[in-house]
């Protein structure tokens, strides 16, 4: 997904646009961003700084900056919840545990080398049961004997829990089991990084309320989830723009690397 | 006389094999489904058929594979790698190091002089490391299993994918087929994706030559050329997926004779 939020100086969201990413948009983040300022009802000449984030950050032609995702999650969740100490960020391809103090990182992990415990095993799982991606967190809920699932790689979890469905075990069982190997994955993952109690979840899967249930049962702790939980690295990134910009002004120099033109990126075939 | 059945129901493909007197009489391959009970029944009766036997000549059946343990008819089930040792042994009894890549998992096995596994590592929590890798991507680019090895090898240019899931490897070749990549050059990337993995299992154990393949994997020339550039030159029986049946018929007969 591509996210685009445009922040005015009292740090009040004027826009928040979600588009889907896919192969061919990656290099029409312009496009994106069109809607954006549309929604604010702004030129792009009015917007004071422009930061790239994310793994597509360097296909933003006409960003001023590129600031890495876990310096934008770890700023934009302290700013939801100032106290956060751990967040947790599931993301269609990767999972993240950042360790904050005060809005800065100060330790991470990371898991982007495997999809179990990412979002994408949520919908190829999701995929096989033939439901819905955004209905499993409601189904998982009616589950009161949830499936143990044996299988870490994805492939082999399909497998099962194909197998599982066409022994007769009811979906919500299967999905519930789902969602605590989820779960026990990543709180397995970011246990060496664990403070305190004030943990937030953000991400995609954040969304998914059988995931934070079976999180927190994990952790063993209540876990905050974010009004927009898609949004926390594009507001993060937004606020460190209105920083960077407040720095330049006062050493009265331009941080704006040239004429505003929405580009589409142009080093892709 | 008295013949012996060894049955191998693999996670794709089930195998069998009757043997009498240390020589193989006949031997069946089909797909396996989603009902290894029939599989493993129908398998016996073709076995039977083609070997020209009755229920009753046939003295003792073992089995093995993926979906052993369910098999009603079974005098006993023997673990995959035992029988892959007997099986390698019967056919390259020099071989002291066996890679067998099967459809959900790969193992390296070393053996000792008389055959038996002495040290082993295995791969099968990550379907990264088997032969499922080559089906899924095999899948996205709709070639059949059986002609991605040699297209492979047709590649200059091989693709790197970044990571060792075969997941993510999928939405990879997705994006590069959409890029214009060719399929040989895609192919030869996936290829030594799981040829890196399986060296990696080579390594646990340890080298010891010479090395035989075995399983489904040690029909694709793709592979067996990848593995060669890493340094393991292979031994590659006539059927490599047999392999395992073959070695549970020979351990049936070696326990008649005890």
């Amino acid at each position: 997904m591509t996210k685009v939020v445009i922040l005015d100086s009292d740090e009040k969201i004027l826009a928040s646009v979600i588009n889907h990413t896919g192969a061919e948009h990656r290099r029409l983040a312009n496009k994106v961003m069109e809607e954006a300022l549309e929604q604010a009802g702004l030129s792009f000449d009015e917007i004071s700084c422009v930061i790239a984030t994310g793994y597509g950050r360097i296909t933003v032609p006409f960003a001023d900056r590129q600031i890495t995702e876990l310096t934008c999650h770890a700023r934009g969740v302290s700013s939801f919840f100032p106290d956060v100490t751990l967040a947790i960020d599931i993301g269609g391809q990767d999972v993240k545990g950042l360790k904050i103090k005060d809005g800065r990182l100060l330790d991470f992990t990371i898991s982007d080398k495997c999809a179990a415990g990412t979002g994408r095993f949520l919908e190829i799982i999701a995929d096989a049961l033939g439901i819905k991606l955004e209905d499993l967190g409601d189904i998982s809920l009616k589950s009161s004997n949830k499936v143990s699932i044996s299988s870490t790689c994805t492939v082999f979890a399909r497998q099962e829990v194909i197998s599982r469905l066409s022994e007769g075990t009811p979906l919500e069982d299967i999905v519930a089991g789902i969602h605590d190997a989820i779960a026990s994955r990543v709180a397995r993952m970011v246990e060496r990084l664990r403070v305190g109690p004030d943990i937030l979840f953000t991400g995609g899967v954040a969304k998914n309320i059988g995931v934070v249930r079976a999180l927190e049962a994990n952790l063993g702790c209540e876990v905050l989830v974010p009004e927009e939980p898609l949004l926390s690295g594009a507001i993060g990134a937004a606020l460190l723009g209105k920083e960077i910009t407040l720095k330049a002004l006062a050493n009265g120099e331009s941080i704006r690397k040239g004429e505003r033109r929405l580009d589409e990126a142009t080093f892709f075939k | 006389m008295a013949w012996f059945i060894g049955i191998d129901i693999g996670s794709g493909t089930s195998k069998g094999v009757i043997t009498g007197d240390g020589e193989i009489k006949a031997y069946h391959l089909l797909a396996s489904g989603v009902n290894y009970r029939m599989a493993a029944q129908k398998l016996k009766e073709e076995l039977k058929a083609k070997a020209g036997l009755s229920e009753e000549n046939v003295a003792s059946i073992v089995t093995t594979g993926h979906g052993d343990g369910i098999i009603p008819f079974s005098n006993q089930h023997v673990a995959d790698m035992r029988c892959c040792a007997k099986g390698i042994n019967r056919i390259f009894p020099s071989a002291r190091t066996v890679i067998d890549v099967q459809g959900q998992s790969s193992q390296v096995m070393q053996l000792d002089d008389s055959g038996q596994v002495i040290d082993f590592a295995i791969s099968e929590i990550c379907a990264g490391g088997s032969g499922r890798f080559l089906e899924i991507i095999a899948n996205v680019l709709q070639l059949e299993l059986e002609d991605i090895g040699p297209l492979s090898l047709e590649s200059e240019n091989p693709v790197t994918f970044t990571t060792g899931c075969a997941v993510f490897g999928e939405s990879e070749a997705i994006s590069r087929v959409s890029e214009g990549i060719s399929k040989e050059d895609i192919l030869a990337g996936v290829h030594k994706a799981l040829a890196g993995a399986v060296f990696a299992l080579v390594n646990k154990v340890g080298l010891k030559e010479p090395c035989a393949i075995s399983g489904g994997g040690g029909l694709n020339i793709g592979l067996i050329k990848r593995l060669n550039e890493l340094g393991v030159q292979l031994l590659v029986p006539p059927q490599p997926q047999l392999i395992n049946a073959l070695g549970a018929a020979i351990i049936a007969e070696e326990q008649a004779v005890q």
